[in-house]
């Protein structure tokens, strides 16, 4: 299995948002997917409480610092994906949830303040692939963005490129079907519809095809 | 996938392979450093368990008599303290009254 951790401390940077995205448009695709939400406020528990959980979805709560390791170890198996939705805190969990990861996202607004905290998950990781001697593949993802790119975003989003930061395209998006799946649970393909769905769920599915060519080597 | 896909990726979910992780103490135990040395601390929350240990750790050697000592023990369980409570009552008092 491929595992994704959604990893930033920066609270309120899109975390929950792109975990549950990415995890309902690839069960919409058909890969089973387990969210594990490791956040004590609980974001994935609350979303999955509002409605009928999707098809191919399962949603473990309550994971701790002591059993992240083992959960994402017990979930491993080809075909299927893990998504660990993380507190927007610097934690140990945070950084043992990253020593499993085959993918580690780190959404971030495009402002300078988001960008500067966010980057000290990638210092982590980098930390980690030096401790671990393992590459543990990473990638930026914006959130929040706007149709006409502010000057701060540009700027964030070429300096994070120089250094060699991959940053996925397309970005998520402020779209209120974003921020109305947690109101309504579900997917954008069964919530009432908010503002332009066709273009939210398009938004979505480019992002979530995105992860996966990473995940399946196809990037 | 439906055909209204403008990106023209299908999705595989065979091309999801698992791979192997070292999930070994030592490896968690390398992680843990990492993230110590980055500020990414332990934030779990410490569940405490049973009674916390007592700020009383002095200790007066007091023989009374034996009535004194009853009532004494029937206010402390009474007010379900400990009687080393009454008498940090009863010595506040009596420093009070002789201006210690
Ligand atoms: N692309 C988006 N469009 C609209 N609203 C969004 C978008 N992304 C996030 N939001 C909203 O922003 C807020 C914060 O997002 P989210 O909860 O996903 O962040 P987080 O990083 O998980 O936060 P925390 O650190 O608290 O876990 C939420 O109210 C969410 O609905
Ligand atoms: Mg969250």
């Amino acid at each position: 299995m491929p595992t994704i951790v959604v990893a930033s401390p920066k609270g309120g940077a899109g975390k929950s948002t792109t975990a549950v995205l990415l995890g309902t448009e690839l069960a919409h695709e058909n890969v089973p997917v387990t969210l594990l939400d490791c956040d004590p406020n609980r974001s994935l528990t609350l979303w999955a409480d509002q409605a009928d959980v999707p098809r191919n979805i399962t949603v473990l709560s309550d994971i701790t610092e002591a059993d992240i390791v083992r959960t994402i170890k017990a979930h491993d198996a080809d075909g299927q994906v893990v998504i660990v939705d993380l507190e927007g805190v610097a934690s140990r969990l945070v950084s043992r949830a990253i020593s499993q990861a085959d993918l580690v996202l780190t959404p971030m607004r495009a402002t300078t303040l988001d960008a500067t905290i966010g980057a000290r998950a990638i210092q982590l990781i980098a930390e980690e692939e030096e401790a671990l001697d393992r590459r543990i593949p990473h990638a930026v993802v914006f959130t929040m963005t706007k149709a006409i790119v502010s000057k701060q975003h540009k700027g964030i989003e070429i300096s994070l490129r120089q250094q060699g930061v991959d940053v996925i395209d397309p970005p998520l998006m402020e779209r209120a079907a974003f921020s109305g799946l947690f109101a309504f649970g579900g997917d954008l393909h069964s919530m009432p519809p908010m503002g332009n769905m066709d273009s939210a769920r398009d938004n979505a599915r480019a992002f979530a095809m995105q992860v996966y060519k990473r995940l399946a080597g196809e990037g | 996938m439906s055909d209204k896909n403008p990106f023209g990726i299908s999705i595989t979910p065979g091309k999801l392979r698992a791979k192997p992780k070292d999930t070994s103490p030592k490896t968690v135990a390398k992680t843990d450093a990492a993230a110590e040395k980055h500020g990414f601390t332990d934030r779990s929350p410490k569940k405490r368990r049973g009674r916390k240990p007592s700020p009383r750790t002095g200790q007066v050697h007091a023989k009374v008599m034996p009535d004194v000592a009853r009532e004494i023990g029937d206010e402390a369980r009474a007010r379900g303290v400990q009687q080393g409570v009454l008498i940090e009552e009863a010595w506040a008092l009596y420093k009070a009254e002789n201006d210690l």
